[in-house]
């Protein structure tokens, strides 16, 4: 009687520990498809990968030319030795929410947490959860190579001291739902302000003028604000998920910037959804009048 | 017959390279006026044609005609960029000239796609009218990132 008791249990139990498993397996597959998407969307490929053809993904060792010297992306990929494969959860927080490494080194704000610290917890770690689930490589990336007045990392916290602070992204409750989602893309997901919003001297970001137009690493950066005539006025909603989906403006030419390389691996990849929330957002900023600057 | 064909295809493509609409007359100003002007024409239908692709601006039979415009202003790709046109308001990177080969395939994948294009609003399927219209413009994006200068 209790053998018989007890198989049954077992076999209950070992129901129950197979469902749990085939649950956590089918939601740690749910996570890492959301990271993927929210990975496109933070435009982590972008940055994080070489700009050849034949580069590997999310490898590193992009150059990004800054007043303040050519600064060189690490490797994301989870190799324990050259990528982020021992870094914790928490680890990964704090460098993406706060600019700190697991080593408690500050990051220069070419890594664009200023933007990242407003992205949720869970977003962060569906994002990590895709990134695990990719192949280690091992890739060594270059050094920054920093310009003579950068004196060291010390810089690092000094910028920090004066220009950044942490905190996630609220809601505005008296704008609708699209809206909140587009603000969220827009200045923190897929950190705009980073290329479309000029700096000052010591590399901040002038609120005042934001998704003003800049330059950046050479490049004319638009203005992205409705102004009629300096921004994108004149652009429909409509006209702003197209241009992000596939590249063309209104007036029929297709961008070759490094807008090309954002369209391929960030906002091509986002729903129509998404994509028309960032242009409801767009519409919604202050004009911004290039020659104010 | 292997080695003529390889070749013929090899001449073919020497002289596809270096046709271009210089004559004794044409001075740097005109041929990039000229480069201009071509360039402005594909910017114009194809402007106009993504209007229908997209469903703002019916068709009236005219999506047709904007496809057969950008196919044919594309088969000039190849003579518009003759050396030494980089010059005042030019857009073009040296790179062109430094790596013609590279640049003539990229031409070519743009008169492909144009072709391509023309194909497809003659089958009037809209799922494969809108798939060739990105592929057209993949191709222009992808010829502006490498040899357009960034602005």
């Amino acid at each position: 009687m209790i053998n018989i008791a007890s198989k049954i249990n077992y076999e209950k139990i070992l129901g129950a520990v197979l469902l749990m498993t085939a649950f956590s397996v089918f939601a740690d597959q749910e996570t890492i498809k959301r990271g993927a998407y929210l990975t496109y969307a933070a435009g982590c490929i972008t940055c994080h990968t070489e700009q050849s053809d034949d580069a590997m993904s999310l490898t590193g060792g992009r150059a990004m030319k800054t007043p303040f010297g050519m600064f060189y992306t690490p490797n994301i990929t989870p190799d324990n030795e050259t990528g982020i494969g021992a870094w914790s959860d928490d680890d990964f927080i704090r460098a993406l929410q706060h600019g700190v490494s697991p080593t408690g080194t500050h990051y220069f704000p070419s890594f664009p947490y200023a933007s990242y610290t407003g992205i949720a917890r869970q977003d962060l770690l569906a994002i990590k959860a895709y990134l695990f689930s990719l192949a280690p490589v091992n890739k060594e990336v270059g050094k920054h190579d920093l310009a003579w007045f950068i004196p060291s990392g010390l810089a690092a916290w000094g910028w920090k001291a004066l220009n950044f602070k942490p905190g996630r992204f609220q809601p505005d409750s008296t704008k609708g739902e699209s809206w909140n989602r587009g603000a969220y893309l827009v200045r923190h997901l897929g950190h705009c302000g980073e290329c479309h919003t000029a700096r000052n001297v010591i590399g901040a970001l002038r609120r005042e003028a934001e998704l003003g137009g800049s330059n950046f690493g050479g490049e004319t950066v638009p203005n992205i604000t409705p102004h009629p005539v300096d921004g994108i006025g004149r652009w429909s909603e409509n006209d702003i998920e197209y241009f992000l989906e596939i590249g063309m403006s209104p007036d029929g030419d297709f961008t070759g910037s490094s807008m090309a390389d954002v369209i391929d691996d960030n906002t091509s990849h986002l729903t129509r959804k998404d994509r028309l929330a960032i242009a409801a957002y767009l519409k919604s900023i202050p004009e911004f009048q290039s020659s104010s600057q | 017959m292997k080695r003529l064909i390889f070749f013929a295809i090899a001449a073919l493509s020497v002289t596809t390279i270096l046709s271009n609409i210089a004559s004794a007359d044409t001075t740097r100003e005109d041929a990039l006026d000229y480069r201009i002007s071509v360039m402005t024409v594909l910017r114009g239908h194809i402007g106009a044609a993504s209007k229908i692709v997209r469903g703002l601006v019916a068709d009236d039979g005219y999506l047709a005609a904007h496809a057969e415009g950008i196919a044919a202003a594309a088969t000039e790709l190849s003579r518009i960029f003759p050396e030494g046109s980089d010059v005042g308001e030019s857009e073009s990177l040296p790179l062109i000239w430094e790596e013609p080969e590279a640049f003539a395939d990229a031409i070519s994948k743009s008169k492909e796609a144009a072709t391509a294009f023309v194909t497809a609003t003659q089958s009037g399927d809209r799922a494969a009218i809108g798939k060739a219209f990105r592929n057209l413009g993949g191709s222009c994006r992808g010829c502006h990132d490498q040899y357009r200068v960034k602005n």
